[in-house]
This record gives structure tokens, C-alpha cells and sequence, in this order.
């Protein structure tokens, strides 16, 4: 092995559940929240637990499948978004969210 | 041997003494925090797996100090141009504060301090949640916005830590939370959504959901970080991996070197290259939230 | 602006320096420099140069040193900020006692070479001398950060250090019963490591050096490692393969070094960590 990285098959195989499990959607987090109600994400190394995987290979699957989660026109409309927004506020204030959002 | 007891005798163990913060805070503060709080190691064991807590960094540690500072100025949140913070909204005094108040505290006190680690070396995750430690420090609540802490007074700040063995009286979690704000509660009974929400909604795009009881607490919060990461880190660490995946993959070389070239590829370079470019691009939510609103309105 | 004495200049600076921080401070003839390749002495970067200032400090503090964790210094072993101290130190000279004063850069300048070597410079300047492990080793403190300035104020200089401070009288004694000391153990040439030597008379010699091996440890995830990866990924004809290699956490993190640099340049501190030069002061509760 010259450089470690995953195989696509396996990727695809676990990608989705890892996603899930750690914290790339996070989901009643809030420190004020009940016990039994109040979730966290997993680490690596409790993923890979969970799975049956080694920690270094659910790192790895993590890592790609953050940068892969959305296609790189997400970052395109990330400029649009940010644009349309701040000029809103600019002209409307904290009012445009609710009155002006025509203009986003 | 039981906890709490002394190996040689069993007899409870006389109770660890504590060191006021105060001095130490007011060397933080002078060295350019705004606000300066303390969290017992030990609390983060409830909310974070083995492996980033204090004590995974620092065996022995007893106690985090957390600096928090303001970041983009008033007249900055102003600008109708959103690449305005999304250079220059981060000045890292925390951090300046966090390495005095450690050079104190092993020059000082004899005990061992170090900046906690807070850069990503694993995909997104940093060793330790600066987050988590200024809820605990006492310094503010969690959001609907991301879940980005909110201080009562200032709203939204930028926060550093150090670990240290040195075991210090701790500041407690804050009784009320932060967030929902009163307006915000309001908002929420007559529209079903707070201003946040509506800035950067799940159901349209955006990262955010939730929602608030009846007793006006968060009962419900999402946050989509992966959509964020597109926002809060446009150009950067992501944006040149995804470019480079296209790069890679075009077999025209005129359309190879119109893609390494582009405004989009180019700005990602700078701004990996003058790092503060790449820490927060995105303010949206933040920008319409009502709480430190008092501290972004000037003359 | 009067022409100020060179001794109380010399003294003014230190006593500013120390103020801001700086854990030593040395003054080098910047005629001294003959190690260094032409175009890279103080001469060349300011012409009239007389003296290098060093200053030293703002190394890994104790806690620092006592963490399990490696990516901890990896991320926060920064020298930034003793080469922000270099920069008020250069500022100083010229306000206040009216010569010329260039912060070294501590970049690279052509072919992996730096401006001036910081490091020659601090062994010039006394602040400490150099170890069988690489690094210039003051004699209490061990390893220290560096910023050099060169300036044209003549101050006294204080030349380099008489004694050295490696190898300490334990490693000589451990040489003596296991033919080997803590930096060469710990990462040995004849090993897969970067370090070789031997103690003769109580001095180190024939050293080896692997500095292409050091460099796959202390920038293995800087620009080192990312021009590896993204060679590794250019040469990879598969596109879902190749994204693997895009996407990876390596690369990941190459990127965030680069991005993050004056805090993630140095990363691995494996031959310091266990020498014993300065580990009194490494020793807290």
C-alpha cells in the first residue's frame, strides 16, 4: 500500500450509515436537554464498533463522505445564497426573512 | 480502592482544594478576551465519547479555561457585501489570551497548561469541541442557529481553550438558556419559525430546523453541517478538493486550464493561503439573530 | 535621533525583548556567517548589515510536551508567535534607536532554503549550539523557537555559545553503556529513523543525517505531503479512485496545515521529546 485511502466498494457500502451516526446531521444536541432525549454523535472509534470496521477505515469513509455529501454546484449556490441574503439585510434589516424573502 | 478513599486508611479523602480563577482571568482579559470562563474537566464526559475529552489531551487535567472575543466589528456585520466577513470576520485574540493565560499558569502556578486543540485533523473533527467547552465554562447556550453558543450579552463569539491540571473553582452551565430569545419565542407562537430558521431553512435549502415548547425552550433542533460547510467554508479546504476532483477528471486541456484559472478555483488558493479567509464565510443566520444586537448598532 | 551608545542599545533591546517574552536573547557578527552559501548571509538581505539579533522562546510548554495525543502539537506547536515578537524586536531598533532592521522571513526562499538560517544565526549569536538531534539546544532551556533580525546598529556581539549543551552528561553515560543516546534510540537511521552518531571525548560526531525521511515526519501532512498525494491522485486512472484520494483524510489535512501553517508546520517533536537538555523545565504538576 503507497497511500492509504478506501476502495469505492467499500465507501459505498458504508458511507450513508456513517454519515448518520457521526455528526454530519446533528439532531437535539442541546446541552439543556433531557437525558433520554438529548443525542450525540458517535466517534470513530464507537462507529466502528458498531459496524464491525476498523476506527481508521470509518475515519477514512467519514472523511470522503463529508467532502462528497453535496456536488460542488452546492458551493456555487453557497455564494448566491450568501449574496441575495446580505444585501437583503442591508436594505431591509432583520425584517427581510419574513417580509422581503421575494428578494432571496 | 474505592473513589473518594485513601488507600492506607479508607477514610474519605480530604476534599481536592481549588484555586479562584480570578487572577487568571484577569490576565486573559488583559490580554484581549472579552470574556473569560471555567469548566471542570470532568464535565465533558457526559456529552462527549472517550477520546475528546480534556483528559485524552492532557492526562491529569482538572480544569479548561475558556476565551471568548467578538468577531466581525458593527460596521462590518453593515456591509451589503457578504465577502466582506467572509475575510475578515475573525481576528484571533482568544487565542492570544488563551497562550498568556498558559505561559501564566506553568510559569506561575507550577502546573501544567495547553491550548486545546481546536483545528480539524480528521475530516471536520477537531481532537476538542471549543463549542461544548464554553457551554460548560458558563459562557453562553446552544442555538437553533447551527448550534453556534450565544452569549446573553454579545450574542455570537469566537471561542479558544486551554487544558490545565490545575484545578480551578468552576463556573457553572447557564440556568437560562441563551437562545430562544424573547422576541424569538414570539415569532415562533405566530409564524412557526424564529429568525434564524427562516434565514437558512431545511425545507428550502438551507441547514436549519426546529423548534420551541410551550415553556419557550428549544424541544427540536437540526442542523445540516455538510449544507454549511458549503456556506461557512465556500472557498477553501472543500472547494479545492471538489475542484480538483473536476481538474482531474477533464480530458480537454483548454477547458483543464479554464477550470484552474477560474474565479472560483482562484479564490479558493487565497483564501487557503490567508487562512483567516477560509474560518467563517458565512453569517446569515447570525446576522438576523436578536441577541448582542445592542452591540452592532453604532452611529 | 542622537547616536546611541552600542552597549546601552544592546541592553535597551534585550530589556524590550525579554519584556515581550523572548526566553534569550543573542547578538551575532553578521560577518561570522561563513557556513551559510553566498546569498544567503545577512549581507544579502540588507546591505550594510552588521549584526543578527536573535531572540528565543515560545517553545512547547510542559503540558504540551506531557500530551498523548501527536496531533496535538502537530496543530498547536506554533512559532508564530515568536516570530511576531521578532517583528516588534525589528520595529524597536528602528524607532527607537534609528538603524535599519530586517526580520528574517521564516519561509523558505529558493530550492528549500531559508532567507537565512534561523538556526545558524542562533548558534552564532550564543543563544544555544547545535545537537546531535538537529535542533540548537540552549543549555536550560532546550528546544526554543527562534527569530532572528538583522539590523546595521553595531551592537557588541556576543558570539557563539563556549560550552556545548548536547550531549548532556546523561547521554554521554548512557552512550557509554548502550552505545546509543535518547534521539538516535528513538529514531534511528539504521532503522527506518532520521538520526545516526556516535560520542567521542564527550563530543558528539559522525552524524547522519535523513533529512528526506525527516521531512516525511515533520511535514507529513504540509505542502510535502500534499504534493505526494495530489501526485498519487494525477497518476490514478480510475475517477472514483482518484476522489478516494481527493477526498481522504490525508489530503484532508494537508490542506488543512497548508491553510492553518503557522500553527502546523513542525510535526513531529520525537527526537525533543526525549532529551534531556531542558527537561527539568518540562517537569510540572
Amino acid at each position: 500500500m503507497s497511500f492509504f485511502f478506501v476502495e469505492p466498494e467499500i465507501y459505498e457500502r458504508y458511507r450513508e450509515e456513517i454519515l448518520r451516526l457521526s455528526d454530519s446531521f446533528q439532531i437535539d444536541i442541546q446541552e439543556h436537554l433531557p437525558a433520554d432525549v438529548r443525542k450525540r454523535a458517535l466517534s470513530d472509534a464507537e462507529i466502528a464498533d458498531r459496524l464491525g470496521l476498523e476506527e481508521r477505515v470509518v475515519r477514512e469513509i467519514r472523511v470522503v463522505a463529508e467532502r462528497d455529501y453535496y456536488p460542488i454546484e452546492e458551493w456555487e449556490r453557497a455564494i448566491e445564497f450568501k449574496d441575495k441574503a446580505c444585501r437583503a439585510f442591508s436594505r431591509h434589516g432583520l425584517s427581510y426573512v419574513f417580509k422581503y424573502r421575494d428578494e432571496l | 480502592m474505592e473513589a473518594g478513599t485513601s488507600e492506607a486508611t479508607g477514610s474519605p479523602e480530604p476534599p481536592e482544594e481549588r484555586f479562584s480563577a480570578g487572577p487568571i482571568r484577569e490576565i486573559g482579559q488583559g490580554a484581549g478576551a472579552l470574556v473569560v470562563g471555567v469548566a471542570a474537566a470532568d464535565a465533558f464526559n457526559e456529552f462527549v465519547p472517550e477520546g475528546h475529552r480534556p483528559k485524552d489531551v492532557l492526562p491529569g487535567a482538572k480544569s479548561v479555561i475558556v476565551a471568548g472575543n467578538q468577531g466581525p466589528t458593527a460596521g462590518a456585520w453593515r456591509s451589503p457585501d457578504h465577502r466582506v466577513m467572509g475575510i475578515t470576520g475573525y481576528d484571533f485574540r482568544e487565542n492570544v489570551a488563551v497562550h498568556v493565560m498558559c505561559d501564566h499558569i506553568e510559569s506561575e502556578y507550577g502546573y501544567r497548561a495547553l491550548q486545546a486543540p481546536s483545528l480539524p485533523t480528521a475530516g471536520h473533527h477537531p481532537p476538542m469541541s471549543m463549542m461544548l467547552a464554553a457551554v460548560l465554562a458558563g459562557l453562553g447556550t446552544r442555538s437553533l442557529a447551527a448550534n453556534i453558543i450565544l452569549h446573553p450579552d454579545y450574542g455570537l463569539l469566537y471561542y479558544a481553550a486551554l487544558v490545565t491540571s490545575l484545578p480551578l473553582v468552576p463556573d457553572h452551565v447557564m440556568a437560562q438558556n441563551v437562545c430562544p430569545a424573547k422576541p424569538c419565542v414570539q415569532m415562533f407562537k405566530e409564524l412557526g419559525t424564529t429568525p434564524c430558521l427562516a434565514s437558512c431553512p431545511k425545507d428550502e435549502g438551507g441547514c436549519l430546523d426546529g423548534a420551541i415548547d410551550d415553556d419557550g425552550r428549544i424541544s427540536h433542533s437540526y442542523y445540516d453541517r455538510e449544507r454549511c460547510h458549503t456556506r461557512s467554508a465556500n472557498f477553501g479546504v472543500g472547494s479545492i478538493q471538489k475542484s480538483l476532483v473536476e481538474i482531474a477528471g477533464e480530458p480537454d486541456p483548454d477547458r483543464r486550464r479554464s477550470m484552474i484559472d477560474s474565479d472560483f478555483f482562484t479564490n479558493s488558493l487565497s483564501a487557503m493561503s490567508f487562512y483567516k479567509e477560509s474560518v467563517a464565510q458565512c453569517f446569515e443566520c447570525m446576522r438576523v439573530c436578536p441577541v448582542g444586537q445592542s452591540h452592532k448598532r453604532l452611529k | 535621533m542622537s547616536e546611541p551608545d552600542p552597549a546601552k542599545a544592546k541592553a535597551a533591546l534585550v530589556e524590550f525583548a525579554t519584556r515581550a517574552g523572548a526566553q534569550v536573547c543573542g547578538v551575532a557578527d553578521a560577518e561570522a556567517f561563513d557556513a551559510a552559501p553566498e546569498g544567503f548571509r545577512p549581507e544579502d538581505l540588507l546591505p550594510g548589515a552588521q549584526r543578527v539579533f536573535v531572540i528565543g522562546g515560545s517553545a512547547p510548554r510542559a503540558a504540551d510536551w506531557a500530551s498523548p495525543l501527536h496531533e496535538h502539537q502537530e496543530t498547536m506547536g506554533t512559532s508564530d508567535r515568536i516570530h511576531s515578537l521578532g517583528l516588534k524586536v525589528a520595529k524597536f531598533i528602528e524607532s527607537e534607536l534609528g538603524y535599519y532592521a530586517l526580520f528574517v522571513p521564516p519561509g523558505m526562499n529558493t530550492g528549500n532554503r531559508p532567507f537565512l538560517s534561523i538556526a545558524l544565526a542562533a548558534e552564532l549569536s550564543g543563544c544555544g549550539s547545535p545537537s546531535l538531534a538537529g535542533p540548537i539546544l540552549h543549555p536550560q532551556h532546550g528546544l526554543l523557537y527562534y527569530s532572528a533580525i538583522v539590523t546595521t546598529l553595531a551592537l557588541p556581539p556576543d558570539g557563539p555559545a563556549r560550552e556545548a549543551a548536547c550531549p548532556a552528561p546523561a547521554c554521554v553515560e548512557m552512550f557509554e553503556n548502550e552505545a546509543t543516546v535518547p534521539c538516535v534510540a528513538v529514531c534511528p537511521i539504521s532503522d527506518g529513523g532520521c538520526l545516526g552518531g556516535e560520542i567521542v571525548d564527550g563530543r558528539f560526531a559522525n552524524r547522519r543525517y535523513d533529512t528526506a525521511k525527516c521531512t516525511t515526519r515533520v511535514y507529513t501532512h504540509w505542502v510535502p505531503g500534499f504534493q505526494k498525494a495530489l501526485g498519487a491522485a494525477l497518476d490514478e486512472t480510475d475517477p472514483e479512485r482518484r476522489k478516494m484520494i481527493l477526498y481522504s483524510s490525508f489530503f484532508t489535512r494537508t490542506l488543512w496545515s497548508m491553510t492553518y501553517a503557522s500553527q502546523s508546520q513542525a510535526q513531529c517533536y520525537e527526537c525533543m521529546r526525549v532529551c534531556p537538555v531542558g527537561a527539568d523545565e518540562r517537569a510540572l504538576k
